[in-house]
């Protein structure tokens, strides 16, 4: 049943993903706890951290930065490659990118479909300030459901 | 606000949600009345907030209902996501979403902790335009319907001759044009602020969010089925698929299934917010975060 001479190569890359959680779950015991001298605590907003920590790194114990690596994995169609850069501020994940390095059309669709990207932190940038025909989102869903609550809570104030 | 160009502007309250539809130039009175007639005609269905809708039979006793032709779609999506959430999206959700209090009398008084919902086995069957249930289930088609409905009203307008148009239902919404639109994706905890801005043209975009529609205890609407209760690891998310039934649905299949599972059969992109704050997003959407 196992192929075991394709093995290593998937193995890299299965390798290369277990570590990139394990940086994510890392992050996430150590954020509650304040790191020393940082001001607003490691719970902060990662992406906006402006000043890089000069002592990097963090109780993670990984140096800040971005940092890059290439897995390969055989398909039917041959071997394949696909990029991960991973930037780490304060020693947590702040983004991931991955780099699709297909060779046939097949891998092209697939990796395309199933390549994501993480931000650690959502930012927000006021609507005033952007260009924008329409907003998607939960303030504008269900007026019916609103209003109801508002009836509610006007009801049980009198 | 609106599409560079388009004068058209029809603006109307229903289903509980703001429409508004915007289109070159000014529809017709009588389209108008016809766009309502839609909406109006898949509530009578649908409604699980009506003692007269069609589905209310189901309610008070199971037995045979027969739906429109758009039925099929709806139900055969729901089977598909039903088995890639484990059970976590049901139709049956219902059940449970009344037991918290979301019911029809929007009394909002849980009446007990969280319970499952009915499973989806051979006592309830949803075959085609048919649903057979042989005992009594509430159906909640909510986190497909109203995409469905936003592509019945935008089918409706191609046939009716206006083409081109963008049809939106409190935020989701199809686009069909020559023009780009440019979407802010609001902040799911401050409103007047937006996380990215994306792109549509001839595509859907829909969202879903738990943490707006919320009542006693932080309770809200979007249930695990299996369990009942309320999915808190995600707080928002926003869909772009071909058509927004699918695009809806699957806004909330992602508070319970991770996106990969969804990708291998359908296809779309996505931003999936947690309630840490994380946002995980599909990679052709890479630009559009701040």
């Amino acid at each position: 049943m196992t192929h075991a001479v394709k093995k290593p190569h998937q193995r890299w890359a299965l390798t290369g993903l277990a570590a990139l959680s394990l940086l994510g779950s890392a992050a996430c015991a150590a954020s509650p706890t304040p790191s020393p001298g940082a001001g607003g605590g490691a719970g902060g907003d990662a992406a906006n951290a402006a000043e890089p920590t000069s002592g990097a790194g963090g109780e993670a114990g990984y140096t800040d930065g971005m940092f890059s690596a290439t897995g390969s994995y055989q398909t039917p169609g041959g071997e394949e490659s696909i990029g991960v850069t991973v930037t780490l501020e304060s020693g947590i994940v702040s983004d991931v990118q991955t780099e699709p390095m297909p060779s046939n059309g097949t891998t092209e669709l697939y990796q395309g479909k199933f390549s994501s990207g993480i931000r650690e932190q959502i930012v927000g940038t006021p609507l005033d300030d952007l260009s924008v025909d329409k907003v998607s989102g939960s303030s504008l869903t269900s007026g019916g459901f609103r209003t109801a609550i508002e009836q509610i809570k006007t009801e049980a104030a009198q | 606000m609106s599409p560079a160009g388009w004068s058209g502007q029809f603006s109307f309250d229903a289903i509980g949600t703001s429409w508004r539809i915007d289109t070159p130039g000014e529809l017709p009175p009588e389209i108008r009345d016809d766009v309502e007639d839609v909406i109006r005609d898949y509530d009578a269905v649908y409604s699980r907030f009506r003692s007269d809708s069609r589905i209310a039979v189901l309610a008070s006793g199971g037995g045979e209902v027969n739906l429109p032709p758009s039925g099929e779609a709806l139900g055969t999506l729901y089977r598909t996501l039903h088995r890639l959430t484990r059970g976590g999206m049901s139709p049956l959700v219902g059940g449970p979403l009344e037991h918290l209090g979301y019911d029809a009398g929007y009394s909002f008084t849980p009446q007990g902790p969280p319970m499952p919902a009915a499973a989806w086995d051979e006592s309830f069957q949803w075959l085609g335009t048919t649903i057979r249930s042989r005992r009594p289930v509430t159906l909640d088609v909510g986190a497909a319907g109203k995409g469905q409905l936003v592509d019945l009203v935008s089918e409706y307008l191609h046939r009716a001759g206006h083409p081109h148009h963008t049809v939106d239902a409190g935020g989701d919404m199809r686009h069909c044009g020559p023009d780009t639109l440019r979407i802010a994706l609001e902040h799911p905890y401050a409103p007047d602020t937006a996380i990215g801005v994306v792109d549509l043209r001839d595509r859907a975009l829909c969202a879903s969010a738990s943490n707006r529609r919320r009542w006693a205890d932080g309770l809200h609407h979007v249930l695990d089925a299996t369990t009942g209760h309320c999915v808190d690891t995600v707080v928002a998310t926003w869909v772009l698929a071909d058509d927004a039934l699918v695009a809806d649905a699957l806004a909330t299949a992602l508070f319970l299934a991770p996106p990969e599972v969804l990708l291998t059969e359908f296809d779309f992109d996505y931003v999936r917010i947690s309630s840490e704050g994380q946002a995980l997003y599909s990679s052709s959407l890479a630009g559009a975060l701040f």
